[in-house]
């Protein structure tokens, strides 16, 4: 699945699904993945860190380059998936149920609304990305 | 933008297309990095090199001219063989890195970055007109290129070879044979540390039909993804990072890299070539390095070593290093390479079907860091350990290369 219906995205190629509550699930698209190439590399937050909307929670290395990966949501991170940390294999199978990689409790939860919905984020892949 | 003979191949085959130094070259095929370097290891990477510029010297004064413009010192080189060689400058740096290759008795090829290739063309010009008799000619587009690297090359090689012999199996042999219909020249040189390793130059018309002939025998196709991590586990240099000017904006002395020592020959007391003043200036400081004497570090103060992170992580190029507290200089390439596993049996060694990878690189730092100590390297304001090595890979016999861990 390149884009899943039920997420919401960000330019910067994240994107995040409500859980329950204020817990949102975050992970990078399919899209992203693939244009990374082999992912050698993974650095994700502690639970308990604090992040800031838009500001970076983590880095995803390929071969090539090192990118931060961005908050969708500000909040505090509720558990990280140091499965798909260790094994970011695993990724390319799946970017949106196994591949998720942090779990934030939002405190805005607001924030979600203002994300491009999949039509969006859709149309952006094919205009500007 | 340029496109090599074997462009629409890349394509074919689901490449994605970089712009590398005005080209549009393959970075990586589907397969992906790792996979391309795993299987250069272990089976035959088939590399598109067309890109890499490529200089014909011929008539009488060749020699004499290219005795002049190189530090190595083509006198000593035999018909049917290559070596390493720097187009220095004047402030002993480096120009460019290239090969000099003597397939027969008045022809030399020169073989240049293509990042430098108008650099260095303007360069030899301007130099040629003062050699008589010595003709310089751009052949870049009149031949294409390929490297064949990996213990199956040889094999694959010799089964589409249907009359001559291969060079000798001698590091940097030249040869010719041909090759379904087409004649080509062969060199047993490469840029993956790969000791069976060929590059073979091909008339632009036949290219096409050796390519497939390669890919039919088993070779797999390596973008320069993995062309990158292959030299860089191997330590060896590439102009803009290792050579040429340095993060500082300081130009780095050619004798910073260790391979300098086979580029570069002195034997010749009364050869005079661009930079030598510096040059054995800057090969007496390594002298007294090897010694243990850094009393004097001026021309030379720092040298490229090998590394390897011991915390997870990857350093790259532009980490600052550190060592017993403060720092010393910086990564100047590095990344993440994968390696196979393997089982040892005295030399011998058997390559696993698993892999692992580790985070190696290089960096240049003082010239008194000794190899074989603990380093630190920042990355995002973390210090992470690592140490200088002597190599990240070495040769076993097989021959294949196996991760020294």
């Amino acid at each position: 699945m390149m884009i899943d219906p039920k997420a919401r995205y960000m330019k910067s190629h994240e994107w995040a699904k409500h859980q329950s509550g204020n817990i949102f699930t975050v992970g990078l698209t399919a899209y992203a993945i693939e244009q990374l190439g082999d992912i050698v590399y993974m650095e994700l937050p502690e639970a308990g860190k604090k992040i800031d909307r838009e500001g970076s929670f983590g880095v995803i290395e390929s071969v090539k380059s090192a990118s931060d990966m961005y908050a969708p949501l500000g909040g505090t991170v509720r558990e990280a998936n140091t499965e798909v940390r260790d094994n970011p294999d695993m990724l390319k199978k799946d970017a949106y149920e196994t591949g998720w990689l942090i779990k934030i409790e939002a405190s805005s939860p607001a924030e979600f609304d203002g994300l491009m919905d999949a039509a969006a984020y859709q149309k952006y892949l094919e205009t500007e990305a | 933008m340029r496109q090599t003979p074997f462009y629409d191949r890349h394509s074919a085959l689901g490449a994605r297309i970089v712009d590398f130094a005005g080209w549009q070259m393959p970075i990586q095929y589907p397969q992906g990095i790792v996979a391309e370097h795993l299987t250069t290891r272990r089976h035959a990477g088939l590399f598109d090199v067309s890109h890499m510029g490529r200089f014909c010297i011929t008539g009488k004064g060749a020699a004499r001219f290219l005795r002049y413009v190189l530090t190595n010192d083509c006198d000593q080189l035999a018909i049917g063989q290559a070596q390493y060689t720097v187009l220095a400058n004047e402030n002993g740096g480096a120009m460019d890195d290239a090969f000099l290759y003597r397939p027969t008795a008045d022809k030399f090829l020169l073989v240049v970055n293509a990042s430098n290739k108008d650099k260095d063309w303007a360069h030899l010009q301007t130099h040629v007109s003062g050699f008589s008799d010595a003709v310089l000619e751009d052949v870049s587009e009149t031949a294409a290129m390929l490297a064949l690297q990996g213990p199956q090359s040889e094999a694959i090689l010799r089964s589409l070879v249907t009359s001559g012999a291969l060079p000798q199996a001698r590091r940097n042999a030249v040869g010719s044979v041909t090759v379904g219909s087409t004649e080509v020249c062969v060199a047993r040189t490469g840029y993956t540390g790969e000791p069976v390793c060929f590059e073979v130059f091909i008339p632009a018309q036949g290219a096409l039909a050796v390519w497939d002939k390669l890919i039919e025998a088993g070779a797999s196709p390596v973008g320069l993804g993995a062309r990158d991590t292959l030299r860089l586990e191997a330590g060896l240099p590439l102009y803009g990072h290792e050579l040429g000017i340095g993060k500082d904006g300081r130009e780095i002395p050619v004798y910073a890299i260790p391979q300098a020592a086979f580029a570069i020959s002195f034997d010749d007391p009364n050869r005079k070539f661009i930079g030598r003043p510096l040059l054995e200036k800057q090969a007496q400081a390594r002298q007294r390095y090897k010694a243990g004497d850094f009393s004097d570090t001026g021309v030379l103060p720092k040298v490229v070593r090998q590394m390897r992170l011991l915390d997870k992580g990857i350093a790259r190029d532009g980490a600052a290093v550190y060592y017993e507290g403060r720092q010393v200089g910086g990564v100047t390439s590095g990344t993440m390479v994968p390696c196979w596993d393997y089982t040892k049996d005295g030399d011998r060694i058997e390559l696993r079907d698993t892999h692992a990878q580790r985070a190696v690189g290089l960096c240049l730092v003082n010239a008194d860091v000794p190899v074989g100590v603990r380093i630190e390297v920042e990355i995002r304001e973390k210090k992470l350990n690592a140490q200088t090595v002597v190599r990240n890979l070495e040769n076993r016999s097989g021959p294949v290369t196996a991760a020294v861990l």
